[in-house]
């Protein structure tokens, strides 16, 4: 029977890695406009390499790891150029769900066809395999540097948007993507820094997360719904409205899981839906999506 | 005789950006009234406010004895406050016609019959028949909206206007844009609107204002400045000092 | 709104709508004859083309909400499968005329959709987009944990209609069943056709392009959406039924996601916004998913995901756009 701190520590960790991968996702809609179905597939891959990395070719975790974001990030920078550049904007919703759907389905079949439908694991190193003790409790290692990244990662964001030059022209793109060319940032190689750095999340989160949320072929496909959901829940293009949702969101599906585990899914939605039409622009009233 | 329109004490801020001060207006039937002012004076806003795309921090508005400060947009539309856009708002894909046949069926309260046809309402055709060849626009009824000329769609705003049948019609800068070649079929519109109805028009160009408005209201930086016949606005000191500097950017 | 969903009338010449109007008028005639043909002609493909029929008549529910009022939605399986369990639950315990059981399926979906859309369709974008994706999960949930009135995940079965009419059997190779859908669907698309140049299609397609404009004529645009959602929800509920009916059985599939997401790749395979493109978009996707079927579900997906793609980049109309502009240059008129 899991106590409350139990199922509070599973919840946290759960909306960090939620929180990790999403929060790209909210950049990128934020500042481009753009609904990316896609990333969770890009989460996916990640996983993928770094299992493949790890097992296959016996690279230590944190190798892995590396590889595996860089790796994403390269493959997926072309497609920003290629593929979204000409779906920006929100009066393009439509075209932007069917595209990502589509590349969605397609990274799904190439991971289907390389690796097979069956579930794969990254070997976590001795170090996150046994428990931490934080005061009187103690907590699962992986779950602990989970949390510890998700909170890194908050504030390495922060720390990007509010004191470097990158930051203030995002931000200020963001705000008035019109004023902002005019003031000479130039667009094109700010959005595909900003897609690499949400594609660069994403992969984090997908390595990162590979415990609890497992990769298998239909990963992509299964998620993308709670990805969204915290970004619409937190606010299209806001980092701290990313981390409350995620958060939120991540403790209430625990949650949900482990009391009523009959009705986990439908307590999850019902949640969902309440805070949407409470607060149709996310929680930090990010921009209307 | 009671106004129709009657303003008390608009206000808006945003936080702290006060962008309309303490705005009282009253209009009759027959009113010819034109508002001017400097570019941000907030004469937009102040017809957003009026209009109910902006909810006010402060103040009423009075339509025709009622109290319309917290109905929606189109509740107001429906009680006779009619509205232009400064920018031709219209809906791109529709033909003329379409367009007033929308307008005339919204006034009639006829837009949630699901099963009539459109094109066999009865009176529908001849009455969009009058107004178009009123506005000149019968030679483009059925062409799309977005393939109009701009002056062809600024007529069609005011003609959208009238087909609602307003008490009240704000016409925001309806000349804006339109080359001269065009700009006297709108003119001839507005010197043909009905005589009972009470005008409220927001310009730019003088010519226009000082022809067509027996009353001028002056905006500046949010507040009513002064009021008055088209002779004491032309006198007046501070009019001439609140468009100094702007006067040079006023006529494009 | 996006390319895709105000794909034909950016820019249309006067031939250019004269196309589309003539090709409007054609539609139920058409319709009906490649209908009667493909009864005479594949004798035992019935049950497909039984399923093609109910399909496209949800596939033309969701075109209004989207072609027509240009809400995008996730959710539209809702109604679906609303009306598919609310006619198979009817047909198991207490009636079996067809179409009452038709009726039912139709009151059932307009009712969900009339609730939900009354509560979330004050939002946009990507908010409306989860809500709605959230409706859907919540009513599969819903019906998942109803077991003893829909079988929960083993589906409901034992739907045994009575003859159509009084007259027609169901019988075992399926005619009535194709000949009953492809009549509802007929019936379907001229009751949605009378819909969309009514008064209130008129309205509608105002509140897509601009709901301030509408707000400006006096309109309220929540209103008309919440209308036309419901609508489109009647219609969603009478092809769920239909299915049911024809079918016997009802799966939770039919009120997933996934089923919604279905539905919306056969509409703009097929063109947004004609009420015709559904009808195309549905038979030409589920044709060729027939005939790949035999394939391994990866490989459909890896098609289907690149065709999509294709569809946004190289022709946002979907088939019945690019094809007006075929027709166009064929009559030698302008693109």
């Amino acid at each position: 029977m899991e106590t409350v701190f139990g199922i509070a520590v599973d919840g946290v960790a759960y909306g960090m890695i939620l929180f990790i991968i999403s929060v790209g996702l909210s950049v990128t809609l934020g500042l481009m406009r753009v609904v990316n179905l896609a990333h969770g597939a890009f989460a996916m891959v990640a996983g993928y390499v770094a299992s493949y990395a790890a097992q296959g070719l016996g690279l230590p975790y944190v190798a892995a790891l590396v590889v595996a974001v860089l790796l994403t990030v390269v493959a997926t920078l072309p497609m920003e150029k290629l593929l979204y550049r000409r779906i920006y904007g929100s009066a393009n919703e439509l075209s932007q769900v069917l595209l990502t759907i589509g590349l969605t389905f397609v990274i799904v079949a190439c991971i289907n066809y390389l690796f097979g439908p069956t579930l794969k694991r990254i070997p976590l190193p001795d170090a996150l395999l046994g428990t931490v003790s934080i005061g009187p409790k103690s907590i699962p290692a992986h779950r602990a540097f989970v949390i510890g990244m998700g909170a890194a990662t908050i504030l390495g964001l922060w720390w990007l948007l509010e004191r470097t030059d990158f930051g203030i022209k995002l931000r200020a793109a963001v705000d008035d993507p019109n004023m902002a060319a005019a003031l000479g940032i130039r667009t094109e190689r700010l959005y595909m820094a900003t897609f690499a750095l949400g594609t660069g999340l994403a992969a984090l989160g997908g390595v990162l997360g590979a415990e609890l949320l497992p990769l298998e072929p239909y990963y992509a496909i299964r998620y993308i719904v709670l990805f969204l959901a915290v970004v619409a829940v937190g606010g299209a293009g806001s980092i701290f409205g990313s981390a409350a949702a995620a958060l939120a969101l991540g403790i209430v599906d625990t949650a949900g899981k482990y009391l009523i585990p009959n009705f986990g899914e439908f307590f999850f939605y019902a949640a969902l839906i309440l805070i949407l039409f409470r607060w149709p622009h996310g929680f930090f009233h990010g921009r209307a999506a | 005789m009671t106004a129709l329109l009657q303003v008390e004490g608009l206000s808006k801020n945003f936080g702290g950006l006060q962008v309309s001060s303490d705005i009282t207006l009253d209009l009759k039937a027959g009113d010819r009234c034109a508002l001017i002012g400097p570019n941000g004076a907030g004469k937009t806003t102040f017809v957003n406010l009026v209009t109910g795309v902006l909810a006010p921090s402060a103040g009423t508005i009075r339509l025709d004895g009622h109290d319309v400060t917290t109905l929606t947009a189109e509740a107001r539309v429906r009680r006779g406050l009619i509205r232009s856009f400064q920018v031709a708002r219209l809906f791109r894909s529709m033909t003329v016609r379409e367009h007033l046949e929308l307008a005339i069926l919204e006034r009639e309260r006829k837009t949630f019959r699901i099963f009539a046809s459109v094109r066999r309402m009865p009176g529908l055709a001849d009455e969009i028949a009058g107004v178009m060849d009123t506005m000149g626009l019968t030679a483009v009824a059925d062409t799309q909206v977005g393939m109009l000329a701009y002056g062809q769609q600024r007529l069609l705003e005011i003609a959208l206007a009238l087909a609602l049948k307003p008490k009240v019609l704000i016409l925001d800068e309806p000349a804006a844009g339109v080359p001269h070649s065009e700009s006297h079929r709108i003119l001839d519109a507005l010197d043909r609107l009905p005589a009972d109805l009470a005008v409220l028009m927001i310009e730019h160009d003088m010519d226009l204002v000082f022809r067509f408005a027996k009353r001028i209201v002056v905006l500046a930086q949010g507040r009513l400045l002064c009021s008055g016949t088209a002779q004491e606005i032309a006198a007046d000191p501070r009019v001439r000092d609140v468009y100094l500097g702007s006067r040079a950017h006023a006529h494009h | 709104m996006s390319a895709v969903a105000t794909n034909h009338t950016r820019h249309e010449t006067a031939r250019g709508r004269m196309t589309r109007i003539a090709m409007d008028g054609a539609a139920v005639p058409i319709m009906a004859a490649f209908g009667l043909a493909a009864f005479w002609l594949f004798p035992e493909d019935l049950g497909l083309m039984t399923r093609i029929a109910a399909t496209a008549l949800f596939v033309l529910s969701l075109d209004l909400v989207l072609g027509f009022g240009g809400i995008a939605t996730l959710g539209q399986a809702a109604m679906f499968g609303t009306g598919a369990y609310a006619a198979g639950i009817a047909a198991v315990h207490w009636v079996s005329d067809p179409i009452a059981l038709l009726a039912i399926g139709g009151v059932a979906g307009g009712l969900i959709a009339l609730v939900t859309g009354a509560l979330i369709l004050h939002a946009r974008g990507l908010t409306l987009l989860m809500l709605t994706i959230a409706v859907v999960q919540i009513v599969q949930e819903v019906v998942n944990k109803a077991r003893d009135w829909t079988g929960g995940s083993d589906g409901l079965s034992g739907i045994d209609p009575a003859p159509v009419l009084g007259m027609f059997r169901f019988d075992m190779f399926g005619r009535t069943s194709y000949l009953f859908a492809l009549a509802v669907l007929l019936v379907g698309y001229m009751v949605a056709r009378r819909i969309v140049k009514s008064p209130f299609g008129l309205a509608c397609r105002g509140v897509k392009e601009d709901q301030l404009r509408i707000a400006a004529l006096g309109g309220s645009p929540k209103r008309y959406l919440v209308a036309l959602y419901a609508i489109a929800g009647v219609f969603a509920g009478v092809a769920g039924a239909l299915t049911a009916v024809t079918s016997g059985i009802v799966g939770l599939d039919s009120v997933s996601f996934s089923w919604s997401a279905e539905a919306l790749v056969m509409l703009v395979l097929g063109g947004t916004g004609r009420l015709y493109g559904a009808i195309i978009g549905t038979v030409a996707f589920m044709t060729i998913h027939h005939i790949l079927a035999a394939t391994d579900p990866f490989h459909w997906m890896l098609f289907i995901g690149l065709f999509l793609m294709a569809i946004v980049l190289f022709a946002p109309g979907g088939i019945t756009s690019a094809f007006e502009r075929l027709f166009n240059r064929v009559k030698g008129g302008r693109a």
